[in-house]
């Protein structure tokens, strides 16, 4: 491998790139092999350009091979490894030690923030060598952490650098960090509702999956817009993880750790929420990694679309595969869907009569599928307020998404010390064959539950789904054990699904 | 002063400039196969054949705007053959420098080095 390396993405992955340069006599031409796409080709123009605005002249035959030759080199991320190769073979600098570059290239030399950077620094600490990437990249690889990372901003101090003539401080994970936001709105300023707060607590602090079921202008939205503040902020892992996704679309880092939340409007495609297209990106099942993934007016969306989420909200990753190759993207997210219990809305509302017939109401039911809703632990009824809750003047009621994000927070740390030893953070990730290992259960819930499993006719899975709920709630409390008004709490969010 | 004329004063301007930039001059109106190179010198370790382009006051373009296409693959095809005439294995290129003489004869020089940017492909 030569000293002088790029990167191209392969899914949230970068593959090293090695740039290899000849330059022989003849007439000047820049030739790129090695199955560059229009950017890496384009590359050549502004390399060319930057070059000479730092006094390097280029000239005779140049190839350039980009290795390995059969892999599609994608994005402009290459124009800076592609102009250091370039300066070293017609000898205005000289690369000893292998580095890893990264960056687009202006005409006049300036560095030009790429995607990307958070892959290539995860390489550049795997491999043990230096990373040289643009300025604007330098705040999400500082939270990379044992990465030698420097940021010039030009080329021009890049191969100062490199000559040994002025150097470019390294990149440091200082100062970068801020406070996390307070969200809008604040669950204490949202009447009414108690039972939904209940269950958007449970959720946030197990990341169980949740389904908000109401009649229009009850407020489903608004509470699924204020679980944001209550979900607990993003451990370092946690932020990394949802950093790669975002870098390798371009999409800044959030300055603080607040979680993804992504709004996803019924008409969005297979493919721009599952990921892939020809260049194969990720979708927003991915960008909401570590996060949430609203649904709203959940039966509108295409039930293919819905089918297509099964497989990831069961196993927290999803594997695209194209006919130009097969990538895995994370897909860990707390899914919300918020819908109207029938067409018209109203039915079950005790003041608004539901106009809906038995066939309408049979068939918006049929089209939330079953096993997509097996997968959603907690379902939620968002009843319209009462008159009297309506006027209500009092301003703010229950404890504010501040207080209960400080118990979720808690709570959630209790679940990573439970199953730290099998790498897991919170309790909804838990795997059907570890949930009963770790569960303990009070002596009374064994019986209890086989008698409601009796009753309710609940499946396999749906067991372990609700012992899990009750653990979260019991965690929520701060309790060892699961007790049976745990169980009976977790029962209750229980609907649809196969048990009815 | 015809065309003609107005060229040889451009040529003899032209080997002037370059001498000045301390360029070694190889020679003028090279003829080769199909066409001829109206100025060949060294700039350093680099060849350079040079077009060069003259133009008395009162024309429509500037003198360096009148190479087009046609005239640009000529020059390349040109420049090819001398090269491999005079068995020369180091990097070349193509300049151009375009005259522009004002009513009282003055010279004004516009030099564009290596006008196929790396772009010109086999």
């Amino acid at each position: 491998m030569g000293p002088i390396l790029g990167v191209t993405l392969k899914g949230i992955e970068a593959v090293p790139i090695d740039i290899e340069v000849e330059i022989t006599g003849g007439l000047f031409v820049i030739s790129v092999v090695g199955l560059p796409d229009a950017a890496v080709r384009e590359a050549r123009e502004r390399v060319r350009a930057a070059l000479r605005s730092n006094g390097i002249q280029l000239r005779g035959r140049i190839a350039l091979n980009l290795a390995p030759a059969d892999l599609p080199k994608v994005g402009s991320l290459l124009d800076l490894p592609m102009a250091v190769g370039l300066a070293m073979e017609s000898g205005a600098v000289r690369v000893g030690e292998t580095a890893l570059f990264l960056g687009e290239l202006a005409m006049d030399g300036r560095l030009r923030t790429t995607k990307g950077a958070v892959p290539a620094a995860l390489l550049a600490r795997k491999m043990g060598i230096p990373l040289f990437l643009p300025p604007g990249n330098a705040g999400e690889v500082a939270l990379v952490k044992g990465v030698k990372a420097f940021a010039p901003p030009d080329l021009g101090s890049l191969l100062a650098h490199l000559r040994g003539e002025s150097r470019v401080p390294p990149v440091t994970g200082s100062g970068s960090e801020t406070e996390d936001a307070a969200v809008e709105p604040d669950l204490a300023d949202i009447k009414g509702q108690a039972a939904a707060k209940r269950a958007l607590e449970i959720a946030a602090a197990g990341h169980h999956n949740i389904l908000l079921v109401g009649s229009p202008g009850s407020g489903k939205t608004l509470l699924a817009r204020a679980l944001r503040g209550i979900l607990p902020p993003l451990s370092d892992e946690e932020r990394l993880e949802t950093l790669l996704v975002k870098s390798t679309l371009g999409i800044p880092a959030k300055p603080d750790r607040t979680r993804p939340y992504r709004v996803v409007h019924h008409t969005a495609s297979a493919i721009a929420l599952c990921g892939g297209g020809t260049t194969l990106r990720p979708g927003e099942i991915s960008l909401a990694h570590r996060g949430v993934l609203f649904l709203d007016e959940f039966p509108e969306f295409h039930r293919d679309l819905l089918e297509a989420l099964r497989q990831p909200l069961e196993d927290g990753i999803i594997t695209v595969s194209r006919a130009s190759g097969s990538v895995t993207y994370p897909a860990r997210v707390l899914l919300v869907c918020a819908c109207n219990p029938c067409p018209c809305g109203y039915w079950g509302d005790p003041v608004e009569p539901c106009r809906c017939s038995a066939h309408t109401l049979e068939k918006y039911r049929n089209r939330l599928s079953g096993p997509i809703l097996d997968r959603i632990d907690l379902h939620v009824s968002v009843p319209r307020l009462t008159p009297e809750e309506l006027v209500c003047l009092e301003g703010r009621q229950g404890p504010s998404s501040r207080e209960i994000r400080e118990k979720v927070t808690a709570a959630r740390k209790i679940q990573q010390e439970r199953w730290k030893a099998h790498g897991f953070g919170c309790n909804a990730e838990v795997p059907e064959r570890l949930v009963r290992s770790g569960l303990c259960l009070s002596r009374k819930v064994r019986p209890f539950l086989a008698e409601a499993v009796r009753g309710l006719r609940i499946s396999g899975r749906g067991i372990s789904r609700v012992l899990k709920v009750a653990r979260t709630i019991a965690d929520l409390r701060g309790d060892l054990e699961v007790s049976v008004e745990d169980v009976c709490e977790a029962l209750a969010y229980r609907g649809g699904g196969e048990s009815r | 002063m015809d065309h003609l004329e107005t060229g040889r004063l451009g040529e003899a301007l032209a080997e002037r400039f370059f001498r000045d930039r301390g360029w070694t001059v190889l020679g003028r109106n090279v003829r080769v196969r199909g066409g001829e190179i109206d100025l060949v010198a060294m700039d350093g370790p680099e060849l350079v054949v040079v077009e060069v382009r003259t133009r008395s006051i009162g024309k429509i373009l500037p003198a360096e705007e009148t190479v087009g296409p046609r005239k640009l693959k000529s020059l390349v095809r040109s420049g090819r053959i001398y090269v491999e005439k005079c068995r020369w294995k180091g990097p070349w290129r193509i300049d151009l420098l375009g005259i522009n003489l004002d009513e009282e004869g003055h010279p004004h020089f516009s030099y564009l080095p290596d006008i196929t940017v790396g772009r010109v492909q086999d």
